[in-house]
């Protein structure tokens, strides 16, 4: 539901008492940093809450599709007879600091998990989630999220907004389920002054950028099925000199990206032989048993096609379309141990 | 909320055995409402659950007018099937679906039809044969082009008498090889050895073909060659589905995905993605 925007300013330690407010009602998870890195995780008390990070390794998507998950657990009766009970959760949850390439991940898994057949177990999850949205004032070397059109600056699909505007943040409203978590907090009114700063902030971060890229015609250039196969040999089996090493089909670019959706689902039976559970866990179109069949056949067992596969999927070419398009997080970049870098293979398909 | 994820419960009401690896399975849904409601087009498949092994997608190989008892014919190849080839009459399965798109029978009405099958590719088009037999006067000259690798390995082969008394209609069988033996009244060779002396024309005529995915590509080829145009063909590609409902992403193919968008497919909309001949 879209409401009228409030604008409301927060002292830096203000954002203690937010969390405090949230931690109230809600399980609140957020980025901290317990090492060299930031993630997500739950925020048991305000001061593990780490906003001032760049990017986390995996995305958010953790708390709606999990990298593993039960679908149900079951129990034989008698013979072949039995009893199953889904697992579905459905926790009030409030996910605070999500950057806007990641709040549009969310919306494209959204729009994914809700059409054709609705997806009980993501849905359950997202629609028991506020998303307090923060947005980007320093991008990584490896994002290019202005490039794909979702950052540095955050348009829609958050609860509530935070923009750090140097001595406070910027705090404002994007639905009622937002608005209502503020009820009781005593608010400082943000002026124009304030929005007039948040504008020249996005104006300085979209010039911090250091990878771009130029997708316009790339679909028309890979739907063309006469398409050089040359790219997606060189990327798998020889590498690009001086760019990139042949891929080592280890799955990880899949696992760190946010739209990435791809899930296996097996049974694991204890030892009784009595009950068991039915799980999913995310999969990867690189991994080589993704596309096998009965009797070892296999619909992509050549490396390139794996590859092609993958970045044709992020080039929203795949049956996900731009669901499982790139967000330009620069996750992958930043994980690959053969350095591919999503931005380069466009412009090698590009011919620049 | 909906759960297309939660198997529901059927009897094996019958087991038949096709061929030395392959069964065919008569299934009831337990709950009546499901029995009732159940209803699908020849070419659309099933999510069949063993509680601990896992999930198979099997096609439907009966036609709908079977009184919600449904078909399922099945090779044993893999840790389901495997565990399915346990059961005895009476067992229960889990069932979901049906799930995808099954044959254009309603574009196929008043044309000649031309049926090429090669091994398990003639499960799902035996309820397209047996519903055009149960409705003759809808279709034009019915046509059946099925091959196997050895005559041991035809199935559905107690059906072939009753597909022959079908009025208007050409049946050929054809085998890789014939074992030191067997005794073979038919021919010997691929499914395309039996286009010379095929009757179907292309004009007005729709090609539905199921088999091993490099066998379909062939037999694409060769009805193009004969004058069929890509879209009087439709072919029925097999992945491994793990969900069956347009989520897991194992069964894509290109833009399209198998369990969603298919299985069976207008061979101009897939052309490009299975990469012709």
């Amino acid at each position: 539901m879209k409401q009228s925007t409030d604008f409301f300013l927060l002292e830096k330690n203000g954002i203690d008492i937010l969390v405090k407010k949230f931690l109230e009602e809600h399980k609140v998870f957020g980025p901290i940093k317990p090492g060299h890195d930031s993630t997500f995780d739950e925020i048991k008390s305000p001061k593990e809450l780490h906003l001032d990070y760049i990017s986390t390794v995996l995305p958010p998507k953790k708390f709606f599709h999990p990298p593993t998950e039960n679908l149900f657990s079951f129990e034989l009766i008698e013979n072949t007879e039995w009893t199953y009970k889904e697992t579905l959760h459905d926790e009030k949850t409030v996910l605070i600091g999500v950057h806007p390439c990641d709040v549009h991940a969310i919306l494209r898994l959204d729009r994914f998990f809700s059409e054709d057949f609705r997806d009980p177990y993501y849905l359950s999850r997202r629609e028991n989630t506020i998303i307090v949205a923060l947005n980007c004032i320093e991008p990584s070397e490896y994002c290019f999220c202005e490039s794909m059109g979702t950052g540095p600056f955050l348009e829609m699909g958050y609860d509530l907004l935070l923009t750090d505007i140097g001595k406070k943040y910027l705090l404002e409203t994007g639905t009622y389920d937002g608005k209502k978590l503020l009820d009781g907090l005593k608010l400082e009114k943000a002026d124009k002054k304030d929005l007039y700063e948040k504008k020249k902030l996005l104006e300085q971060a979209k010039k911090k950028f250091k990878r771009h890229v130029n997708t316009d015609g790339l679909s028309a250039l890979l739907d063309d099925d006469t398409h050089d196969w040359d790219i997606w040999t060189k990327l798998a089996e020889n590498g690009y000199p001086g760019k990139s090493f042949p891929c080592l089909s280890c799955g990880s670019c899949s696992l760190v990206c946010p739209t990435c959706y791809c899930y296996d689902v097996y049974d694991v039976i204890d030892l009784s032989l009595k009950k068991g559970v039915r799980k999913r866990e995310l999969d990867s179109c690189q991994l080589l048993e993704y596309a096998e069949v009965a009797l070892g056949g296999n619909f992509r067992r050549d490396r390139r096609e794996r590859i092609r596969h993958w970045l044709m999927c992020k080039f929203g070419m795949a049956a996900g379309g731009d669901k499982s398009g790139c967000v330009g997080c620069g996750r992958c970049i930043r994980i690959c141990p053969s350095k591919i870098d999503i931005t380069e293979v466009a412009r090698i398909i590009r011919g620049e | 909320m909906e759960n297309d994820y939660s198997p529901n419960i059927a009897f094996i009401r019958d087991i038949t055995q096709e061929t030395s690896n392959t069964n065919t399975y008569t299934l009831e849904p337990y709950d009546k409402i499901m029995k009732k409601k159940f209803s699908y087009t020849p070419g659309q498949f099933i999510m069949l659950s063993i509680f601990g092994i896992g999930e198979a997608a099997i096609s439907i190989s009966s036609d709908p007018s079977n009184n919600g008892f449904i078909n399922t014919t099945i090779r044993n190849v893999g840790n389901v099937t495997n565990a399915i080839f346990r059961l005895k009459k009476g067992d229960l399965i889990g069932i979901r679906g049906p799930y995808g798109i099954g044959w254009p029978l309603d574009k196929a009405e008043n044309r000649d039809i031309l049926i090429i099958a090669g091994g398990m590719g003639l499960a799902p088009l035996r309820g397209v044969i047996n519903h055009i037999k149960n409705n003759r006067d809808k279709y034009g000259h019915l046509e059946i082009i099925y091959g196997a690798r050895t005559p041991g390995d035809m199935i559905f082969t107690y059906e072939y008498d009753d597909w022959k008394k079908i009025m208007d209609s050409t049946i050929h069988l054809t085998v890789d090889a014939v074992p030191y033996g067997i005794k073979w009244d038919y021919r010997i060779g691929l499914v395309t050895s039996c286009f010379p002396g095929m009757k179907t024309h292309p004009r007005n005529a729709i090609a539905f073909v199921c088999g091993p995915e490099i066998m379909m590509r062939y037999v694409a080829k060769c009805l193009e060659n004969i004058g069929f145009n890509d879209d009087q063909i439709y072919i029925s590609l097999e992945r491994r589905m793990k969900c069956g409902i347009g989520k897991c992403g194992h069964c894509q193919i290109g833009q399209k995905y198998v369990c969603k968008d298919g299985p069976v497919f207008q061979y101009s909309d897939i052309k490009k993605f299975i990469r012709p001949l």
